[in-house]
């Protein structure tokens, strides 16, 4: 339930273009690629939800949100979102382009 | 552009290469979609066996109804198969992949613009790219008075969806009855609209779906007669309240019990969206599921999950073999008027249970109302392990109890002999009508397990067809099996489905073998010798 009123939260503040005083610290890049996140990967990655359910059997919870990692690499990003891994289908560039791939990759990275 | 390695059908490469570069001038060159790396994210995620046999040989991402026109015209020239998707994410039924392989995946998902809401008359003309989430999102965005139906994953398309006959939770829960009138590019190139869009400069297109003459929106659902790039969907006005209902049944063989408490109210209109029985082995998969459990968590031999063991642990977990689950959307009046009849209905069930919830207007939305679309459900697909997937035999049956309980059992009996986990609700699909939704989990690196799933497909269709059953939807390599099942007459329904095919598109480049329905030049063969 958490999860789910929490992905309200960010569709609202997606809609609105609030910013958070944690976004002043990212790259406009960086902003970009949180963006993107917020309106494609969170679906599977916010907490609680299929994919972080699956990265969390073999790390801890709190790692396995992406956007607490600190050890992805651009690199990785890229090309998991584009080959897919497990379960989880690749994304297509009508779906997700290369511009706001890399800008997700770059937000993910940001830690790294 | 790099060289394709996978070319259409009967296509010279100089022809390929020529129709490429013709689509690359109209989409820009951006948007023709070549390279491996690209073909491979349009194979099917969720392939039941070797994704390559339905392997695209390149898509084509247009941004509007001219650009498919201009793309489908170009098609007919040089003979190329297109394959349209509109998000792509119709995952267990092929995702973005074509039944025929080489064709290239005419994508639409670009194409993503809610062009119109309304909440006067509650509708809203969208374009094929817009996903549940974009419109719920797009709705909340204008005031949160119209409320979608969604189905469980939130990522399809609204126009796909309504067009494959997919199914939501709530009042407006068969998606092909929320269509009101559609833009259609032809098989030719030409652009149609239908009911009242055919009068030109029309503000009626959205609210009356017959316009003058011939109905043609039902034919443009499952088909491949026509490009679908704009379609009104009807939107439920957000209710004073709701109510989540769950009953159960204590007894292993209460199925029919349940179908025949749950007919009669939902045929008066008690119960007024669709409900979902769950199967004793869905209640311990998806409970599982939700906490991240696969199935060595329970059972680690190789054949079918034993029934004794899922009861015995339905027990341990204090849950009874048979649950449905529904939601009921009315005034709060409405509601205690509608639950008073279903607690009158199962009370005099010895052992059955009702549990309720409501959530009232102004409160935030939860998950249990099944309004806002998400991609929970998703989590099942690792059941036998990653990487998952799914296939669906789900045949309509009458909600008869005994029909149903006999039917169901003779589906069960074929998920223990190919050894596969019997994974079913049984939805309604409006008023009258059944689907037996049983459901084939596989590990895709699990060869044997898939070949045991194809094969218990292609069982279960031709004993259902044998029995008087047809399947409602089918995956792109059980399109021919399922269109099979539909044998009155000599298949006469397929010779008029070729018909019209012939008439609309004589060169056979819309989606060659969907729903069956082969162009005449592919017809013997059904496209095997590609």
């Amino acid at each position: 339930m958490k999860a789910l009123s929490s992905l309200l939260v960010l569709a609202f503040a997606l809609a609105t273009g609030v910013a958070s005083a944690d976004d002043e610290a990212l790259s406009p890049q960086q902003q970009q690629g949180k963006r993107a996140y917020n309106h494609i990967c969170v679906y599977c990655h916010s907490p609680g939800v299929w994919g972080t359910n699956r990265l969390s059997k073999r790390m801890d919870k709190e790692k396995a949100v992406l956007e607490n990692r600190t050890d992805l690499s651009a690199a990785l990003v890229q090309t998991v979102v584009r080959t897919g891994i497990g379960s989880m289908p690749p994304l297509r560039k009508s779906e997700l382009s290369d511009a706001d791939l890399a800008a997700v990759a770059a937000y993910l990275a940001r830690s790294r | 552009m790099a060289q394709p390695a996978v070319r259409p059908h009967g296509v010279s490469e100089a022809d390929f290469k020529a129709a490429l570069k013709a689509f690359a001038d109209v989409v820009g060159p951006d948007w023709v979609l070549v390279s491996q790396e690209d073909r491979n994210t349009y194979l099917d995620a969720f392939a039941p066996g070797d994704a390559d046999a339905h392997a695209p040989s390149a898509a084509v991402a247009p941004h509007s109804a001219q650009e498919v026109q201009a793309v489908v015209k170009i098609a007919n020239e040089y003979r190329i198969p297109l394959w349209p998707v509109s998000t792509g994410r119709n995952l267990a039924y092929g995702g973005s992949a074509p039944v025929l392989r080489g064709s290239v995946v005419l994508d639409l998902k670009r194409m993503n613009r809610v062009l119109e809401i309304n909440a006067e008359l509650g509708y809203a003309l969208v374009e094929p790219g817009v996903s549940f989430f974009d419109l719920f999102d797009a709705l909340q965005s204008a005031g949160g008075k119209l409320w979608i139906s969604t189905p469980a994953p939130g990522w399809g398309s609204v126009i796909g969806n309504a067009l494959e006959h997919g199914l939501g939770y709530t009042p407006y829960g068969v998606h092909a009855d929320t269509i009101c009138g559609m833009e259609v590019v032809l098989p030719n190139g030409d652009l149609v609209r239908t009911g009242m869009g055919a009068v030109e400069g029309s503000k009626e297109w959205q609210i009356f779906k017959y316009g003058y003459g011939p109905v043609w929106d039902g034919l443009f659902t499952q088909s491949n007669f026509g490009v679908v790039t704009k379609m009104g969907v009807w939107l439920m006005p957000q209710p004073e309240a709701v109510a989540y209902v769950g009953v159960s049944l204590p007894g292993a063989d209460d199925l029919p019990l349940m179908v025949d408490t749950l007919r009669p109210l939902r045929l008066n209109d008690t119960i007024n969206a669709t409900y979902t029985i769950v199967n004793p082995f869905r209640s311990i998969i998806d409970g599982y599921s939700m906490q991240g459990k696969s199935r060595q968590d329970i059972y680690q031999g190789k054949g079918s999950i034993p029934l004794d063991l899922v009861l015995k642990e339905l027990a341990a977990q204090g849950k009874a073999p048979w649950n449905a689950t529904f939601n009921l959307f009315d005034r709060d009046k409405g509601l205690d008027l509608r639950l008073a009849a279903i607690h009158e209905a199962f009370d005099r069930i010895p052992g059955a249970k009702v549990q309720t919830r409501r959530w009232h207007r102004g409160e935030p939305i939860e998950q249990w109302m099944r309004v806002q679309p998400g991609l929970f459900a998703l989590g099942i697909v690792d059941w036998y392990g990653g990487p998952g997937g799914h296939m669906n035999y789900a045949p309509v049956v009458t909600p008869i109890g005994k029909r149903v309980g006999d039917y169901y059992e003779s589906i069960y009996k074929r998920f223990v002999e190919y050894g596969v986990d019997y994974y079913c609700g049984l939805l309604n699909v409006g008023p009258r009508a059944l689907l037996i939704n049983a459901v084939m989990f596989f590990n895709r690196n699990d060869e044997d397990l898939m070949r045991r799933g194809r094969e218990l497909y292609d069982v279960l269709a031709k004993e259902g067809s044998a029995a008087g059953f047809g399947d409602y939807r089918a995956h792109i390599s059980f399109m021919d099996a399922a269109a099979d099942m539909y044998t009155f007459n000599g298949h006469a329904l397929r010779k008029l489905n070729e018909r019209v095919k012939d008439t609309l598109d004589p060169q056979g480049i819309l989606a060659p073998g969907k729903q069956g329905i082969w162009p005449r030049a592919l017809r013997e063969k059904k496209g095997r010798a590609s």
